[in-house]
């Protein structure tokens, strides 16, 4: 890529960006749906570990993954589903005619949906600690802070692969999304640590293929039960190595996917 | 409207419903799609049970047979109130079918309530798999003992429960479908929102009396707290147990929400009729 085409690409990435932050902030009522909703869900769990009288840092366990699930969504509905609805819309046809790559629309996609989930995970968050006087014992925040931006690059690599298979979707991509939902959030332990002994080894090794379960461990770790980064320094490689393998998967997926789809002629098909 | 002719109308309305939600997939994988969900809604509740109770020391089979049968059976408040509010966004912009539907002679709601009931079925597939993978999980699979005696299930009870609770969830549905016609930027938050109060204050997997004071009044005032209290009795028969008061209480709410979710439905058609809404395509 020479320089030219890179500053092409950049122009691409902050034009998606714009869009994305324009676009996800604009109407009141979804900002407000975005923080209510998973401070709902969140409760209603929380208030499920106070019936069994479960210790409080149960609910600090659950508010961050009710947290990092606002990300989870991110990615899955305004990254993965995302060609899906350019298609129906009738953009999609425009991106790929456009000079530039496709790796840098999702990049823009993924920055600004980044910044606008940040937005609303940092209210959900707050909100969940306050309502429910969760005990925070965070000493090193800077350890928390790599494991959260691992977790996410790994998170939007994913998203960036997912896109490739929903392009070519129909009906089934809103589907698929719908399925990746609760059956991720049991998996990677979004509510509870996998890492309990009451969870099933067959259930452990499952979790270990979804980068969130490493990031959400390394998170609750660091900022609940008050460790360092010699404790967490796995889940840190862990993330490391599903970032590294994720993004030149979700290129070459893209590239394969689209060429498929000119083949098939599905890139513009809508209502399949 | 002639009887046969309503008839007729949800007749056909399940059918399209039916095929609308189910031949984007062969029959497998969406028999496996309705299964996955709801088993993974539930095992993500089992075992927040089960890891809190073992880290407290205190496990209860009583309280696990709760959240196992109040979990599975809000199968339904959340497949017929997330049909309901997409309905009215996916038939006029996405397939742009509302209108011709609006111009027939047959009614709009019943059709609606055509609708509703491809979801009621699609719930009671997704409940009965929920119900049997649940046991073989946690039961067979655990080890953990759930209080339920499969063979001695007041069935009478459990359907006359269900049968006032899905009118009650389609009542409320009709308000979603109210207001999606008025607006096109809610119909993805709203059954979330609704689904989401239900389910916190709702009693689904925990018992009403550990929230706050104003939060059992809440709960005291829902449908769904009676609906799932009804459903849980005709499976654990809890002594002491005032059934009749129960059913009592669930029937006038339904009856109450059944009146306002139809007046406002008819109320917003007026108004979206009035304003040219019925065909308005908006793309959110």
């Amino acid at each position: 890529m020479n320089r030219e085409e890179l500053i092409h690409n950049l122009k691409a990435v902050y034009a998606r960006l714009w869009v994305r932050i324009k676009g996800g902030n604009r109407e009141p009522e979804w900002l407000a749906a975005e923080v209510v909703i998973p401070v709902i869900t969140l409760s209603a769990y929380v208030f499920l570990y106070k019936m069994v009288k479960a210790p409080p840092e149960y609910a600090g366990f659950v508010i961050i993954g009710g947290t990092m699930m606002a990300f989870w969504s991110n990615v899955l509905w305004n990254m993965s589903a995302q060609f899906y609805w350019e298609k129906e819309t009738g953009n999609l046809e425009v991106y790929l005619v456009a000079p530039i790559s496709r790796m840098a629309i999702l990049l823009g996609m993924a920055l600004g949906g980044f910044v606008n989930t940040a937005l609303r995970a940092t209210a959900v968050f707050v909100a969940g600690i306050l309502i429910f006087q969760v005990p925070i014992a965070l000493y090193e925040p800077l350890t928390a802070l790599l494991i959260f931006f691992l977790t996410i690059g790994a998170l939007y690599a994913l998203g960036m692969m997912f896109a490739s298979l929903f392009m070519l979707y129909g009906r089934e991509a809103w589907h698929t999304a719908n399925l990746l939902q609760e059956p991720i959030q049991f998996l990677s332990g979004t509510y509870y640590p996998t890492t309990s002994q009451v969870v099933p080894q067959t259930i452990q090794l499952l979790s270990s293929l979804i980068p969130l379960t490493f990031g959400l461990d390394g998170i609750r770790r660091v900022a609940i039960l008050g460790q360092g980064i010699g404790d967490v320094w796995l889940n840190i490689v862990a993330l490391v190595i599903f970032v590294l393998v994720l993004l030149p998967l979700a290129r070459f997926a893209l590239g394969f996917m689209e060429n498929l789809g000119k083949k098939e002629g599905r890139l513009t098909l809508r209502w399949q | 409207m002639a009887v046969g002719a309503i008839l007729r109308t949800v007749k056909q309305a399940v059918w399209v419903g039916w095929k609308v939600e189910t031949n984007w997939a062969d029959p497998l994988v969406f028999a496996i799609y309705y299964l996955i969900r709801p088993v993974a809604g539930l095992l993500i509740v089992g075992f927040i049970f089960l890891i809190g109770s073992a880290v407290s020391g205190i496990v209860d089979p009583g309280l696990f047979a709760f959240l196992f049968i109040g979990n599975t059976f809000f199968i339904y408040a959340v497949q017929v109130m997330m049909l309901m509010s997409m309905l009215i966004h996916e038939d006029r912009a996405h397939y742009e079918v509302l209108k011709h539907i609006y111009l027939t002679p047959g009614s709009l709601q019943w059709y609606i309530v055509g609708r509703a009931l491809n979801g009621v079925m699609n719930a009671s597939v997704s409940l009965l798999l929920t119900l049997g993978l649940g046991v073989a999980v946690f039961q067979y699979g655990m080890g953990i003992p759930i209080p339920i005696d499969w063979l001695s299930i007041d069935f009478g009870v459990l359907s006359l429960g269900l049968l006032v609770g899905v009118v009650c969830f389609m009542a409320i549905g009709f308000i979603l479908c109210g207001i999606n016609i008025m607006t096109s930027k809610v119909q993805f938050m709203l059954p979330e929102y609704v689904s989401g109060i239900l389910y916190l204050f709702g009693g689904v997997v925990f018992l009403p009396e550990i929230l706050p004071l104003w939060g059992q009044y809440i709960s005291n005032a829902l449908p769904v707290t009676y609906f799932l209290r009804i459903v849980r009795f005709s499976f654990l028969h809890q002594a002491g147990f005032d059934m009749h008061t129960n059913l009592l209480y669930l029937t006038v709410t339904t009856i109450l929400t059944a009146f306002a979710g139809l007046a406002f439905f008819r109320v917003a058609m007026f108004k979206a009729r009035r304003d040219g809404l019925i065909d308005k395509k908006e793309e959110y």
